[in-house]
């Protein structure tokens, strides 16, 4: 079985995030860049299966410039067998990374996707079901509990409303909520045997894939600085401060 | 000058040395201003373990710790707070050179009438059944030993503090050092000048820089530190009062946490930061390992081997900060020759929480009486001053660095007991 | 434009939060003089759709194979219908359900699609929307090229629709079974009605300190607060070396690390070791005592008080709310 992981590379998002004062982008720059805390957990997942199985090859992929190989070595450390950057340095929105990954699933033939319910960086929360509506796959997105029986997958999601369980043929695409696991840290033996994992590199051009921008971001702008410290003297005015529209207690509807 | 920023001592930093130091001395009436560039305890206050051995290579450095630990049970009834646990520790050699450096320690202790003897390797297995003891050759138990809680402690100090009116003004890094004919008048923050004819470097790893500002060398360096903390297990339970665990050959020290085990590493090789290339705003809590960390890797694996149960699935939290190192694993306490009044306080080399309950009272005493109850021979701010090999930035960090990676590996022997007898 | 709004309901009564996303919906179509129509996907789904009429036209696809809103059959029948009613924008309100099944259906139609949107703006060039990114650090104005349009609506952005004066029509739309296949079988569901959620996924966390003195203390004040917020209940480290909150709800640097949109902090006093856990919450309310407390310098909202009055009271208001 094979085990397809896209893990994209973000700015560690713990950290201060500003947009830059002309709003054209978000400064990064002193910002330690992470593999995807979602992909760090769907990557933990597949690596399990493949320590509950023992026939599976993982494979991550990476798509962007050249600080990749960064969170892919990070993938290969964490068990990942090998690894697959395709080198691109234009920006690309989740369509653009959904139609390169259908590309690269074409070429593997995964029978199973496993990524991040969400990048932390743009947060949109949409690759995932877009690669699978490309290939056609099933998906079960939010995935808290995954067991693969035969062909078949027994996923546990995160709903507003509870736990939803599905069960869905392979091959499919299963993205990762939070609670799925916790990431593991590598290990010594795992971070010597990463640097002579197999990294390939496909230039984006060597994709059937031209790239379409659905969505361009006109500007950035940072939160409103906080107003800390600020103290209400009863009660009642915290209530109202907190049941206001916008605010946390506000009820809706 | 107004005369609202004018006192008697401006300590720079609101860690656990710089509170410490103020609760003292506004405890003998001196007005204390305390600059802290981010929050109080932001620094390796708020990162540190707090283990607590009291037992030194030298007799004074552990009257020292000893003593400390009677202000803290003082500092406990003040603020009504539980700061120490007593949790007793262990020291375990796997080697015939630990057992003797074990051995030595015990005769040390003894003579000088400290409660610490040998175990043997079945009441350990008694004591932590969930650690690995077959390989042990001997271990040395001290019941009075534990660790301070970092967070209790801090806030304690401020607490105490303000009772005794220091004012403590957070967010408002120092930029400037103020000297006139070498004598120091203030600080320079962004907003506003303080005045006063004393000012304590109390700044961490940032305290170099700090000297800095002074055109003076303080030989400090800013060295990475990691340990991990496991979530509760209820296959292996961590009693809240099981021993610390000091594992000098594996360079790892333990102690319980909130039902799961701190596991701390000195590595071998550790991690140097440039304090002045992090940025303005950097916030050491927000400081993360990555995935694939070769140090947490090597914690992890020392830390499997001692304790089996824990590996790289263990679900953990890995904490990382910055400690201060100095060449010779000693803090900086006191003044140096070229600029009277300007009075350092850093370095503490991974043990600040448990030795700030004691520096601050013998940095009041220098500040105050100009000289220490304490014989402070051994951490006297000038060792170094003006020492070729202890200028410039890169050898100061080497020498610390070396230190550091040293600091457990190495097999320790203790000596001359300054006011005990030879060790061995 | 002509803009669709999915109704997401729960075969008897809509959510309230498509009621939001009906109202973004009504001021684009206002502003570009187009139209809003529901879409409304179900098994038995005339009782939803009467409901939905009320507030705008209606288009219903009713078929068995909708019974569970699966992500691959609502997806088609949402694209199908887009198509042959030449939509412009898609909008749901963004929730877990959107969540799912809107990209997917964005997908099959060209992929133009952007995230729980806050705020928009028709403009010369087209429409303009304000997506919240980075944990809501940073938003982003954002243009989508392409067409459809599809948008997730964050619903609190939003005041919820009024329904009309008299009810507007329904549309029944007949569909292949084939294009409503599902290849995901519905097992089961697991309600969380009694259980509190966990302090990692909670959108409101309550969290105690010291100043709660034993557990039946910190369940009676802590626990319940939680309760009536709807939120989950989280600790200091000091309550849980003291046996007093059990292990698993610590917040701190050594425990969890939690990001809700509201952290209550009930006599925590704010070392910067239980910050390390919560800092990066979206609001944060501190109710301590003592009035120097180092949580009230990070708190968006401080409150001077014992725990042992002020939660009671809180409790009491927002029950009889």
């Amino acid at each position: 079985m094979k085990i397809l992981v896209p893990t994209k590379r973000v700015p560690d998002t713990d950290q201060k995030i500003v947009a830059s004062d002309d709003g054209s982008r978000v400064n990064v720059e002193h910002i330690p860049f992470i593999i995807n805390p979602f992909d760090a957990i769907a990557l933990e997942e597949a690596v399990r299966i493949g320590e509950q199985r023992g026939d599976v090859e993982v494979v991550a992929v990476g798509i962007g410039g050249e600080g990749y190989e960064q969170p892919l070595r990070t993938a290969l450390a964490m068990g990942a067998q090998r690894a697959v950057h395709v080198r691109c340095d234009e920006s690309l929105d989740p369509w653009n990374v959904a139609r390169l990954l259908q590309a690269v699933v074409l070429r593997e033939t995964p029978q199973l996707v496993i990524m991040g319910k969400q990048a932390v960086d743009d947060d949109a929360n949409q690759t995932g079901q877009f690669l699978a509506a490309l290939l056609g796959w099933p998906q079960a997105t939010f995935a808290s509990r995954v067991v693969v029986e035969g062909d078949r997958l027994t996923v546990d999601r995160e709903t507003d409303h509870g736990i939803e369980t599905v069960r869905l043929p392979l091959p499919a695409v299963v993205t990762a909520d939070l609670r799925l696991n916790e990431p593991r840290y590598a290990s010594m033996a795992g971070i010597m045997k990463a640097r002579k994992k197999p990294l390939d590199v496909i230039a984006v051009g060597d994709l059937p894939v031209a790239i379409e921008p659905r969505l361009r971001v006109i500007s950035y702008r940072s939160a409103e600085s906080r107003k800390r410290g600020e103290r209400v003297k009863s009660v009642d005015e915290l209530l109202d401060r907190l049941t206001q529209p916008g605010a946390a207690l506000h009820k809706r509807g | 000058m107004t005369q609202m920023n004018t006192a008697d001592v401006i300590i720079i930093g609101a860690g656990v040395a710089g509170l410490s130091t103020a609760m003292q001395l506004a405890g003998r009436g001196a007005k204390v201003i305390v600059l802290e560039r981010d929050r109080v305890g932001n620094g390796s206050t708020g990162r540190a373990a707090g283990l607590l051995g009291q037992l030194r290579g030298k007799a004074e450095q552990t009257r020292m710790l000893v003593d400390g630990l009677a202000i803290v049970k003082e500092l406990e009834k003040l603020a009504d707070v539980e700061i120490f646990v007593q949790t007793g520790s262990l020291r375990i050699a796997e080697t015939p050179e630990r057992a003797e450096e074990i051995s030595a320690l015990v005769e040390m202790g003894k003579s000088i009438g400290f409660d610490i003897d040998h175990m043997s390797i079945d009441d350990v297995a008694r004591h932590l059944p969930y650690m690995r003891t077959d390989d042990l050759v001997d271990a040395c138990y001290c019941p009075t030993d534990g660790h301070l809680q970092p967070a209790e402690l801090a806030a304690a100090y401020l607490k105490v503090g303000k009772q005794r009116g220091v004012r403590c003004e957070t967010n408002t890094p120092v930029t400037g050092i103020i000297v006139e004919a070498g004598q120091v008048r203030g600080v320079r923050t962004a907003a506003a000048e303080y005045f006063a004819p004393v000012v304590m470097n109390a700044g961490g790893p940032w305290s170099y820089l700090n000297a800095e500002l002074a055109e003076t060398v303080l030989p400090t360096a800013a060295i990475g530190h990691y340990y991990l903390t496991t979530r509760p297990d209820p296959a292996n339970p961590v009693d809240r009062l099981s021993p610390a665990v000091r594992d000098r050959e594996l360079r790892i020290y333990t102690r319980p946490e909130s039902g799961g085990l701190i596991v701390g590493i000195y590595d071998a090789e550790p991690d140097r930061y440039d304090m002045g290339k992090l940025p303005a705003d950097f916030d050491m809590s927000r400081m993360k390992a990555a995935r694939d960390s070769l140090q947490v890797a090597q914690l992890i694996e020392a830390t499997h081997h001692r304790f089996p149960w824990i590996n790289e699935r263990t679900p953990m939290t890995i904490t990382t900060g910055i400690m201060t190192f100095t060449p010779d694993a000693r803090p900086f306490c006191g003044e140096m020759p070229n600029i009277q009044g300007l009075f350092h306080c850093s370095g503490f080399s991974g043990h600040g929480i448990v030795q700030s309950p004691v520096i601050g009272l013998i940095m009041s005493q220098l500040i105050l009486d100009g000289h220490s109850t304490y014989d402070v021979s051994s951490i006297e701010a000038d060792r170094y001053f003006d020492m070729p090999g202890y200028i410039d930035r890169r050898d100061i960090e080497d020498r610390c660095a070396a230190m550091a990676g040293n600091y457990y590996g190495k097999v320790e022997r203790p000596t001359v007991a300054a006011g005990g007898q030879a060790a061995k | 434009m002509k803009v669709l709004v999915i109704a997401e309901h729960d075969g008897k009564s809509l959510r309230a939060a498509s009621l939001s996303c009906l109202t973004f919906a009504q001021q684009v179509a206002q502003a570009t003089e187009g139209t809003v129509s529901w879409l409304v996907l179900g098994s038995q789904a005339t009782g939803v759709a009467a409901e939905a009429a009320k507030f705008a036209p209606v288009l219903l696809v009713e078929s068995s194979r909708l019974a569970r809103p699966m992500a691959d059959s609502c997806a088609a029948a949402i694209a199908n219908v887009a198509k042959n009613h030449n939509v412009n924008l898609i909008a749901a309100a963004s929730t877990s359900f959107s969540k799912d099944v809107l990209p997917r259906a964005a997908a099959l139609l060209g992929g133009a699609m952007a995230s729980d949107i806050v705020r928009h703006e028709v403009t010369a060039e087209g429409l303009l929307f304000d997506s919240p990114q980075y944990a809501g650090a940073v938003t982003a104005t954002v243009q989508l090229l392409g067409s459809p349009q599809v948008v997730s609506v964050r619903s609190s952005a939003y005041p919820a629709a009024t329904p009309a004066a008299a009810p507007f029509g329904i549309e029944a739309i007949a569909m292949e079974d084939a294009t409503l296949a599902s290849r995901c079988e519905f097992v089961e569901l697991k309600t969380k009605q009694n259980s509190r959620p966990d302090v990692t996924e909670a959108r409101i966390v309550v969290s105690g300190g010291r100043a709660l003195r034993n557990s039946a203390d910190f369940e009676g004040l802590v626990g319940k607060l939680a309760d009536v917020m709807g939120g989950a209940a989280g600790s200091s480290r000091a309550l849980v070396d003291a046996g007093i909150a059990p292990n698993e709800l610590q917040v701190g640097q050594t425990g969890k690390i939690v990001a809700p949109e509201l952290y209550v902090a009930l006599g925590i006093s704010g070392a910067v070791q239980h910050l390390a856990g919560m800092k990066n919450s979206r609001t944060i309310v501190a109710i301590n005592s003592d009035p120097d407390a180092p949580i009230f310098d990070v708190a968006d909202l401080g409150l001077v008080g014992d725990v042992y009055e002020v939660v009671p009271q809180l409790i009491e208001r927002l029950q009889s709310r």
